[in-house]
């Protein structure tokens, strides 16, 4: 069986820094993998690229069997995968509600969808999601006045709109409070047991290791180790980079 | 609004929306029988109905700005420029001459082919320019609306020169009057139509974060180089409209930096990226300058630049945008114009 997601020797510079330096990474359909890696390692980077927001400097990322090396980024999400920000991107001015109207499956909108309003169809599955989420009451919102942590959910929600595949989640968690960190979780458990494959990138190492069956683990751009939680806790090169370098 | 909501916790905002919808397909269709009706009335004369076409025309540039300026977030400082192309078309094609009869075409297919040279040339400028950010962009087009110009001036053979072109007079101002009024209501009414659409949803999600858009699917280059052709052809088209009531063109009155301005200004004293906000903002301009500023000669420029200090500090979201929460804000679009609402991630967004 071939990978969801095959990615190879990806490479990305900044000037005279490279950010991501020749990672392998391959997600196959339904799992869910944790990213971790200490502040600047290159989880970003990685999500950018593969995404297809920023251009590689060397390397290739298949998705489904397609070469997504050239992609631009709509084109990407066309094919199934989505993925929400660390520093989230909702549009502010719009409601919740707009927000995830606004985040379908843009593949299977022909011109006349185009031109078309919101179907009643699409009405449902945002009601559906924004209650699965936690996010009912907060419908006619505007989305710039939502706290931190419900942004994050909306954003995983606009991600769920498109009917993904493969889901890049960059610190999911990050600036929310704990019991809705947990809430998360649960919701991350569910959408991956329907068979949406998820790529994790996470501070809360205990988080990860709650959620996934296998993580990698970048330090200063390159792949320093893969395996299960508790073997990639265990590896000493992982200790010295999260608490020799810095000190998490 | 939130009363609203919580009293009908289900659908209180789409009822809301409706019923706002209702009142303002009433008031709208109110208006335009007023309108309609103008021309019959005893002391209204061919000059007045000039003037009330001119509004139209300005009217007119206002929402086509607005579609790119408000909707979309890409702040055109060059929008007269498709006027003044729809214009020179439309006189070209009306004045041609072989060594003596006239063969000029007709104003119809003139004005239409006017506009359809100005909706191209935008596709085509669009293309190339819309991958520029914020003040690149505005800046792009200014340069595209000053070297229009002087293309023109300087294809003497073709365009009249600085001299100018002169087309076959036909006065008929009611006409005029009429044909701009159901144009622009037509207009109005499209746009309204188009915000209410997948399209226009799209176009708003450009503007308040293209690169979001953009990684959820949506193909931003294709939409917002459609909309800006659009905006250009409708441009030319009231410039096409224009040329033939003005009966001449020549580079200086075809080009006009002020008709830029003036939209610009309407459609944020009205509401950016609002519907009616462009209609409401260039009428009051409108008649703000021919009532008040007209006696303050030099000094209308003071007034015009009073003004907008007035909306950028007390009217941000325009007239309009007092009832209408759909619109975004003068300082909203400043901060994205300057890229201070940019976040890191966007550095790494490839050209
Ligand atoms: N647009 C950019 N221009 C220049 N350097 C950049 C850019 N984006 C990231 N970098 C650098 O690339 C390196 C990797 O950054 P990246 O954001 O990918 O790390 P990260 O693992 O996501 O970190 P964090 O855990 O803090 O989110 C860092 O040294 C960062 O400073
Ligand atoms: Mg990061």
């Amino acid at each position: 069986m071939t990978a969801l997601l095959d990615a190879r020797g990806v490479l990305k510079r900044f000037g005279g820094l490279t950010a991501v330096d020749g990672v392998d990474i391959d997600i196959s359909a339904g799992e869910m993998v944790g990213l971790i890696g200490p502040n600047g390692s290159g989880k970003t980077t990685l999500f950018d690229c593969l995404s297809r927001v920023s251009s590689l400097d060397s390397g290739s990322i298949r998705f489904d069997g397609v070469d997504i090396t050239r992609h631009r980024p709509h084109q990407v999400a066309r094919l199934g995968l989505a993925r929400t920000f660390q520093l989230i991107r909702v549009y502010r001015d719009l409601t919740v509600s707009e927000n995830m109207e606004l985040s379908i499956q843009w593949g299977r909108v022909g011109t006349a969808r185009l031109f078309g309003r919101t179907d009643p169809s699409t009405r449902r599955r945002v009601e559906s999601l924004l209650e699965f989420l936690l996010l009912t009451r907060l419908r006619d919102e505007r989305a710039g006045a939502l706290s931190g942590g419900q942004r994050r959910l909306l954003e995983i929600g606009m991600a769920l709109m498109s009917e993904p595949r493969l889901v890049l989640l960059d610190e999911a968690t990050s600036g929310v409070n704990p019991t809705l960190v947990a809430e998360i979780a649960d919701r991350l458990r569910e959408v991956n047991a329907s068979g949406v494959a998820i790529l994790l990138v996470e501070h809360n190492v205990r988080f990860v290791a709650e959620l996934c069956h296998r993580v990698v683990v970048l330090d200063r751009g390159a792949k320093l180790a893969e395996g299960t939680p508790r073997q990639v806790m265990e590896n000493p090169a992982v200790i010295e980079a999260y608490f020799g370098a810095e000190g998490e | 609004m939130k009363s609203a909501a919580s009293g009908e916790p289900r659908s209180g905002a789409r009822l809301a929306d409706s019923r706002r919808r209702r009142v303002l397909v009433r008031v709208s269709v109110g208006l335009l029988a007023m309108l309609a009706l103008l021309p019959a009335l005893p002391g209204v004369s061919n000059s007045t109905l000039f003037t009330l076409t001119l509004m139209l025309t300005s009217v007119a540039v206002a929402v086509n700005w607005n579609l790119t300026g408000g909707f979309t977030g890409y702040v055109d400082f060059g929008h007269a420029v498709w006027f003044g192309i729809g214009a020179y078309t439309t006189a070209i094609l009306m004045s041609l001459q072989t060594n003596g009869p006239q063969v000029g075409w007709a104003a119809p297919p003139a004005i239409i082919l006017g506009a359809v040279v100005a909706g191209v040339l935008a596709a085509a400028i669009g293309r190339a320019t819309m991958r520029l950010k914020g003040p690149y962009f505005s800046i792009a087009l200014l340069g595209t609306f000053v070297a229009v110009r002087e293309i023109v001036r300087v294809s003497g053979g073709l365009t009249g020169g600085g001299v100018g072109l002169t087309l076959p007079p036909y006065l008929n101002r009611p006409l005029f009057y009429y044909l701009e009024l159901a144009l622009v209501a037509g207009l109005v009414a499209f746009t309204w139509w188009l915000r209410s659409t997948r399209f226009g949803a799209a176009l708003v999600a450009i503007r308040e974060d293209e690169v979001g858009a953009e990684m959820r699917g949506i193909n931003t280059t294709r939409l917002k180089v459609t909309v800006f052709s659009f905006a250009g052809f409708s441009t030319g088209l009231f410039g096409g409209l224009w040329a033939y009531q003005n009966t001449f063109v020549d580079p200086d009155i075809a080009f006009v930096e002020v008709r830029t301005v003036d939209a610009v200004m309407g459609a944020m004293l009205g509401g950016l990226g609002t519907v009616a906000g462009p209609v409401v903002g260039t009428v009051v301009l409108f008649w703000l300058r021919e009532l008040l500023w007209a006696h303050l000669l030099d000094y209308h420029l003071i007034a015009q630049g009073l003004l907008l200090i007035v909306i950028v500090l007390f009217l941000p979201r325009g007239l309009v945008g007092i009832v209408d929460p759909r619109g975004t804000s003068v300082t909203a679009l400043w901060r994205r114009w300057t890229g201070r609402g940019a976040r890191p991630d966007e550095q790494g967004k490839e050209p």
